[in-house]
């Protein structure tokens, strides 16, 4: 089977690029300039049920991706991968936060790319792999239906807070989950403020599941954004 | 009883004007003429020398008045030039304390109409190179009047009533002449005649006090303008200059690696190439860091700067670093030594991040291949991150120009942008980065913040 992804991209060496790089990937890929471009696309019945992912930058000509977003959620949750031109003072957090699936910020490496790509399509439970209940990866083998987490075969005891925050990660596996969805899913909508309980209970968590807190291997940081739990497919 | 006489008339002339006091004098003298001299209850005279008594009374009498009169006029005629002059004083010391002579408008406006005893009103010409501006006006003043103001400072003459121009107009126009030309004009009630003269002279020399201090202002304002133009324009270049001679190296490394890979394709093995791409990859990673600490330095002396503070573990930004430095120098040791229980950092997690990223890069770039060691730890009220090495360190006469813009390390290679953001980033957290140098060698960056009880 092979999966389809819309790539609206305005520029158009690195659209080129992706195109061709993601097609030997064994995508299909369709291409768009503009958020105009990207309704046409979106709007023919021949590709409107087959698009499998989309890669959104946020710089484009006509408008920033927000609208669109919520246009193509309307439809069907197809994921959204937003990619930024800053590390700063850009709406890529309020996309994550509106439900976007990640994020690449400009310039970045292919590899990196299609990493984002497989997990987006995981987490959906598309055709690739059914939706995540289940982790396995760098010795850590989490189970959310039997409530079980285990590190390198030994049992390891999470508070009820410590393995919601972790399930909230592993049903997102590979893919980051912003610090207001971590809260408001955790803790309640009206924590979304409280930073500060992430950072403990985190920390907390990778006493737990890291061999070295400060160079964790499973529960990374994505400086500014939130968290991410390591793709276990690398 | 005739001398009596003559002491009232002096007495009264202290108080009366002169042709009030003359006309006293002549009724007293009639007075006395009527009560006292024979005959008695009549005005007619009868002995000559009667007359002749009469007569001196009334001519020593006049003379007396008019003699105090006159000294009275005299007097407060030197009194108000006197006063007249304290004011010019005072208000030349005014103009001068002030830093703007244009905030002391309203000062001149209610002098003017102290001086005059009416109404005034005060334009103050926009100032040069701002000329789409109305200027501005204090006090009330019609659209005619207005017009009046602004043709008297256009002139830089007076018009209005016995100045030779305009005189049909009920006001006075005084300009605020400056050497060369007039930078506004007041409207002041003062009546035609001699005696107005002194009192307009007056008026228009205090609005020339002011005419002089405005020119001085804006004289030493566009200088300064000027200085900080050029200032602004040298700093640009060499702005420029560095960033685009650091670019240019991972630049020629890049085109170097790719047109390699073009041109001698056939030629290259397999590890030739995969080598050749890696020198891509990893000078485009450098030229990226390089733009985005050029852009954050930008964004940091931008006016209305937000950072995003948040409370951020120093763990995690420490962690998250070291997983970029260590991917793209896998081969390097870095060590880390966090101390258990460091408070929450309030900070904008982007900027830490990126400063200790550049703390790193550069102590693993001048360390000579040392172990770079990182340390957070408490030190009473507030918290310590250091970044060491264990290389040459800085030489005492560079260290206190590390941290400046484009100072680069000799044989350095990327921008002096590193260290300066460093320092601009410290400087938005109300941190401190520090330079030392390490006991037992090497170079040691130190940013210490004070410890903030988290919520």
């Amino acid at each position: 089977m092979i999966l389809t992804v819309l790539l609206v991209e305005d520029d158009r060496e690195l659209r080129a690029t992706l195109r061709e790089s993601l097609a030997l990937e064994g995508y299909r890929v369709l291409a768009a300039a503009s958020l105009a471009d990207a309704r046409a696309q979106f709007a023919q019945p021949a590709h409107r049920d087959t698009i499998d992912v989309v890669l959104l930058d946020l710089g484009l000509p006509d408008g920033s991706g927000e609208s669109f977003l919520a246009e193509l959620r309307a439809v069907r949750p197809i994921p959204v991968i937003v990619i930024s031109a800053h590390h700063t003072d850009d709406p890529k957090v309020r996309l994550l936060d509106a439900g976007a699936d990640d994020y690449l910020v400009k310039p970045f490496s292919l590899p990196e790319l299609f990493a984002r790509v497989r997990a987006a399509l995981r987490r959906r439970g598309t055709r690739v792999e059914p939706a995540l209940t289940h982790y396995e990866g760098e010795g850590l083998v989490v189970d959310l239906k039997a409530h079980s987490v285990r590190l390198h075969g030994s049992s390891v005891h999470l508070t009820p807070t410590e393995f919601n925050l972790l399930a909230r990660l592993v049903r997102h596996a590979g893919q980051v989950v912003t610090h207001r969805q971590l809260l408001a899913d955790v803790w309640g909508a009206e924590f979304v403020e409280h930073t500060h309980y992430l950072r403990l209970y985190m920390g907390q968590l990778r006493a737990k599941l890291e061999e070295e807190p400060a160079q964790p291997r499973r529960l990374l940081t994505e400086t500014g954004v939130g968290y991410r739990l390591v793709d276990p497919g690398g | 009883m005739a001398l009596v006489l003559v002491l009232a008339s002096a007495l009264s002339s202290l108080w009366l004007s002169r042709w009030q006091a003359l006309v006293a004098c002549s009724l007293a003298v009639m007075g006395f003429n009527y009560s006292f001299v024979p005959p008695r209850g009549t005005l007619s005279v009868d002995l000559q020398a009667d007359v002749l008594l009469l007569g001196t009374l009334l001519l020593v009498g006049g003379m007396v008045s008019v003699l105090t009169t006159r000294q009275r006029e005299l007097l407060a005629r030197e009194r108000s030039h006197l006063e007249r002059l304290e004011q010019a004083q005072a208000w030349g010391d005014a103009l001068r304390e002030a830093d703007d002579p244009a905030t002391c408008a309203p000062a001149l406006q209610s002098l003017l109409a102290q001086i005059t005893d009416a109404p005034a009103s005060l334009w103050l010409a926009p100032s040069p190179g701002d000329e789409a501006t109305e200027g501005h006006l204090w006090g009330p003043a019609t659209a005619v009047q207005q017009e009046g103001l602004r043709h008297c400072a256009q002139a830089a003459q007076a018009l209005g009533p016995d100045t030779g121009r305009f005189e049909q107009q009920s006001h006075t126009y005084l300009p605020l002449r400056g050497r060369a030309r007039g930078l506004g004009a007041a409207r002041v009630d003062l009546a035609a005649g001699p005696q107005t003269a002194p009192l307009r002279q007056h008026a228009q020399a205090l609005c020339d006090q002011m005419g002089l201090a405005l020119e001085r202002a804006a004289a030493l304002r566009s200088a300064s303008a000027a200085r900080e133009a050029a200032q602004v324009h040298a700093l640009r270049n060499t702005l420029l200059a560095a960033i685009a001679h650091d670019h240019r190296t991972p630049l020629a490394s890049i085109l170097g690696a790719a047109s390699s890979l073009l041109a001698q394709d056939d030629r290259l093995s397999a590890g030739q190439r995969q080598r050749l791409a890696n020198t891509i990859v990893d000078e485009a990673a450098q030229l990226t860091r390089m733009t985005d600490n050029t852009l954050q330095l930008a964004r940091l002396d931008s006016p209305g700067l937000v950072l995003h503070r948040d409370w951020e573990s120093v763990e995690e930004i420490v962690g998250a670093v070291l997983a970029r430095v260590r991917g793209r120098r896998p081969g390097r040791v870095v060590t880390v030594a966090i101390a258990p229980d460091l408070p929450l950092l309030r900070c904008d997690a982007v900027l830490m991040a990126q400063m200790l990223e550049n703390l790193i890069d550069n102590a693993l770039r001048h360390g000579d291949g040392t172990p770079v060691d990182i340390v957070a730890e408490r030190r009473d009220t507030r918290v310590a991150l250091t970044v060491g090495d264990h290389g040459p360190g800085v030489p005492p006469a560079l260290q206190t120009r590390i941290f400046d813009l484009f100072y680069r390390a000799q044989g350095g290679r990327g921008a002096g942008v590193g260290l300066a953001l460093c320092q601009a980033i410290a400087r938005v957290h109300g941190g401190r980065l520090a330079y030392r140098d390490r006991p037992g060698g090497g170079a040691l960056f130190e940013y210490t913040w004070t410890a903030e009880p988290a919520p």
